[in-house]
């Protein structure tokens, strides 16, 4: 199981803001970043720039539709334009500039960023993701009421607290406590204006409220030894085409998922120039792995199955991590309520391969 | 349980004893609230987890191509017409289904009653029906609503609740407590503004299209082994979620299925961006009908509707 | 072509090979006079105008669209103009729903004889296209 070393500062560091005063801190903010709170305005719930007003976002307890790694890796972005003249094709790197704080991201998808930082870290190091990533501050919140779909406790993720974020926001009535988590956080926090000083009450409201959310957690999932179960598994083809039979493959629970990032490549050329751009794409859909010989994962009991191996066994093999944070989107989202905690709990004992 | 559940339950049991179908396609229990989920099993000890209840949203017959051979399946009203339909489109035989029908009071569209009670399902405790009210658990009150508060919106405007091609009806004809108005309120309410309104309407909502394609995967009329948005040589339109290829690429869809779709609603369910896809669909079913008289789903010997012409028709727009 | 030219309309034309095709062609060697305005793809019959080609023509940037076939009864392939009709008749009304001005979606029947009817009618569509404007649909903002 990942886990980052957690610096918690002493109690008369912690700072606290009223719910009410969060408009003012983040027009402060807003001199210096472009920042994105949870929002509604669009029609759907996701990370928005935020209009200047609504703070409506601190009532809703719980998480986004569309997860934040839409601001980090977004399903549309240019990576290069070019231009044809007489002497060849000129190419104009895009590079994102933009600096930006997400605030109010849940530990759940917080956690989900830093497990996909690993494979844009890996061998080649993305950086279209990786300046997005340096460019971001996270402002994290934590939830006071979790899903029932929620299951980050089975996953080693608390509700309420993270490591994976720069400062971290815990709900304690009308305020909220503010704890800095890394450097960047307390350089964020020195930017801020409306913040009081937070009692050892506070700090123990704080503790009560995590712990609350933490309980409220119900649904659970036991990932022991997941990963052999599955490579021994993985021939069983009755178990996976059981598993897969109602599955529609669309795209949902990977485009939902904080910690799938797979990405298609498209050139789009008019005249002789363009510019190249990614777009997310989906192991679900059919012609991922089309190629003019085959199809490897033709049918869909195979690509089900990859789905579910991809996050709960190659990438811990590959990086000590499962790549799922409990964030609940595809149980909740998927139109035929296919449910990853169910099939895992189904994975049928083989002997070891 | 109820009364049709137990008899749907032997009903299926008895058709996998009987070697008289390879699978059965029915809905059991949901792994959340106020949720029921796609059961496709060849084994008869499964039947028993069969449920009738007023959550069995998905349309069933999406599923049957994927099972070889004779297939037993649970049908509303719309799933039926489907079915049907894909009949008409040669794309499943007559005696390879076995429809067990379902006589539909009508199914319950949470994101009607959430926004009613202003609760997410999850604090919702409990959603009873009795016959036209409907009782909502929350907070400790129960909360009544009629049922043309809470139904989704198509079955609000459905003409044939009961299938009308069957092999088993399970219950009785019934007919739902309709408000075909007020299903269609939101079409009506689009065509009363100026096309230029409209369209910026459109343009808005489809900005927040991802692709994912649910509205595509959940439909039973796209059958297509290879839709028109996969060809890349040419490439009719772009991958990218612009909207306005998100647009062209939906109008193009609702215009593939005109003829098929019976309107079941599943693509709006399904988005998951919460986009009105039914007042797409609605408004090509009320064209469908106003130009064709063609009602997609109600006659298995009739042809598709867009391979059938009278010889005079529609003409007046050609010039 | 003076460098003030006022906006003239550009209009993808589908021609059914074996009539309005050859109409107008005929229309060429009557050296009848219309406007220039109609682009056009020949195609085998009006049949095989998928929806999908209509819309396409207009997230390009068309003005309009203008699909051409067989007189009811005399398609080439029996069938396939009866189709373009009911194909057309749900396209136009559907793009008209959504907010696409119905005068982009335009379809005539010229035969093969018809050399004077496909000039009459290119002018016509050019006309109720120029007064409608330009298709700024799908700009971009």
């Amino acid at each position: 199981m990942y886990r980052r070393k957690r610096k918690i500062l002493s109690g008369d560091n912690m700072k606290k803001i009223k719910k009410k005063d969060i408009g003012k801190l983040l027009s402060k903010w807003q001199a210096d970043f472009t920042v994105f709170t949870p929002s509604r305005a669009t029609g759907v719930a996701r990370m928005e720039e935020w209009d200047g007003k609504d703070t409506d976002f601190l009532t809703w307890y719980r998480n986004t539709v569309i997860p934040p790694k839409n601001n980090i890796l977004p399903n549309m972005e240019a990576m290069f334009r070019f231009q044809k003249d007489e002497a060849g094709y000129q190419l104009e790197p895009v590079t994102p500039e933009q600096k930006q704080i997400i605030f109010g991201i849940r530990p759940c998808d917080a956690r989900a960023l830093t497990i996909i930082d690993m494979v844009f870290k890996d061998t080649y190091e993305d950086r279209y993701y990786l300046t997005r990533r340096q460019n971001t501050v996270l402002v994290g919140l934590g939830c006071t009421n979790p899903y029932e779909s929620c299951f980050c406790t089975s996953l080693g993720i608390h509700p309420a607290q993270s490591a994976d974020v720069d400062l971290m926001l815990t709900d304690i009535g009308n305020e909220l406590l503010i704890e800095e988590i890394t450097d960047k956080g307390k350089e964020l926090l020195g930017k801020s204006s409306g913040l009081t000083d937070a009692s050892s009450n506070d700090e123990d409201s704080a503790k009560q409220s995590r712990e609350t959310a933490y309980q409220k957690v119900t649904r659970k999932l036991d990932t022991t030894g997941i990963a052999d179960k599955l490579q021994a598994s993985f021939e069983d083809k009755d178990f996976w085409g059981k598993v897969a039979a109602k599955c529609v493959t669309c795209g949902i629970c990977t485009f939902l998922c904080p910690t799938c990032y797979c990405f298609d490549i498209n050139d789009e050329i008019s005249k002789g120039s363009g510019a190249r751009f990614r777009n997310w794409d989906s192991c679900s859909f059919s012609l991922y792995t089309k190629m003019p010989a085959e199809n490897p994962r033709e049918e869909k009991w195979q690509r089900v199955r990859q789905k579910v191996c991809h996050k709960y066994e190659f990438y811990p093999r590959l990086f000590d991590t499962i790549a799922c944070t409990g964030c609940g989107r595809c149980i909740r989202f998927c139109p035929v309520n296919w449910d990853i905690t169910q099939t895992l709990e189904s994975v049928p004992e083989h002997s070891a391969v | 349980m109820n009364d049709i559940e137990s008899k749907l339950r032997t009903e299926a049991r008895n058709l996998l004893e009987q070697g008289k179908v390879n699978a059965i396609i029915g809905f059991a229990p949901g792994s959340l609230k106020f949720t029921t989920t796609p059961l496709i099993t060849g084994d008869k000890e499964d039947t028993d987890r069969l449920v009738i209840n007023p959550f069995i949203a998905n349309n069933l017959s999406v599923f049957i191509h994927d099972i070889e051979g004779p297939v037993g399946i649970v049908a509303k009203g719309c799933d039926a017409r489907s079915i049907v339909s894909l009949i008409q489109d040669n794309q499943l035989a007559r005696e390879d289904v076995f429809i067990l029908g379902i006589p539909c009071p009508g199914v319950i569209d949470l994101r009607k009653v959430e926004k009613l009670v202003g609760r997410d399902r999850d604090e919702i405790d409990d959603i009873t029906r009795d016959n036209d009210r409907v009782t909502v658990a929350v907070g400790g009150e129960n909360k009544e609503f009629s049922i043309t508060e809470v139904l989704r919106d198509d079955c609000l405007s459905c003409e044939s609740p009961a299938p009308k091609e069957y092999d088993l009806l399970l219950g009785e004809d019934n007919v739902v407590v309709g408000d075909r108005e007020l299903s269609r309120s939101h079409i009506r309410e689009l065509e009363s503004l100026p096309p230029a309104e409209r369209w910026e309407f459109w343009k808005n909502e489809f900005s927040r299209c991802i692709r994912c394609y649910a509205c595509r995967q959940v439909c039973p009329a796209c059958f297509c082994e290879r839709c028109f948005v996969e060809e890349s040589e040419p490439q009719w339109i772009s991958p990218l979620p612009r909207w306005q290829d998100n647009l062209v690429f939906q109008a193009t869809r609702v215009i593939h299925v005109a003829g098929r779709c019976v309107d079941c609603g599943e693509c709006e369910r399904a988005c998951p961006v919460n986009i009105p896809l039914r007042s797409l669909t609605g408004k090509m079913d009320e064209i469908v009908e106003e130009l064709f008289g063609y009602k997609a789903g109600t006659d298995k010997d009739a042809p598709p509707l867009m391979t059938a012409y009278v010889p005079e028709e529609a003409e007046d727009f050609i010039r | 072509m003076s460098q003030d030219a006022e906006w003239e309309p550009k209009i993808l034309g589908f021609l059914c090979r074996w009539c309005s095709y050859a109409g107008a062609d005929l229309a060429g060697t009557s050296r009848k006079k219309y406007p220039p305005n109609v682009r056009i793809i020949k195609i085998p019959c009006s049949g095989r105008v998928d929806p999908l080609l209509i819309l396409k023509a207009l997230r390009m940037g068309f003005d309009g669209v203008l699909v051409s076939g067989c007189h009811p009864g005399d398609c080439h392939y029996q069938t396939g103009n009866y189709r373009a009709r009911r194909r057309i008749a749900i396209t136009k009304k559907f793009l008209e729903y959504i907010g696409v001005e119905p005068q982009r979606v335009q379809a005539s029947w010229v035969s093969a004889s018809e050399g004077d009817k496909w000039s009459q009618v290119v002018a016509d569509v050019t006309r109720e296209i120029k007064e409608i404007g330009p298709n700024n649909l799908f700009a971009d903002e």
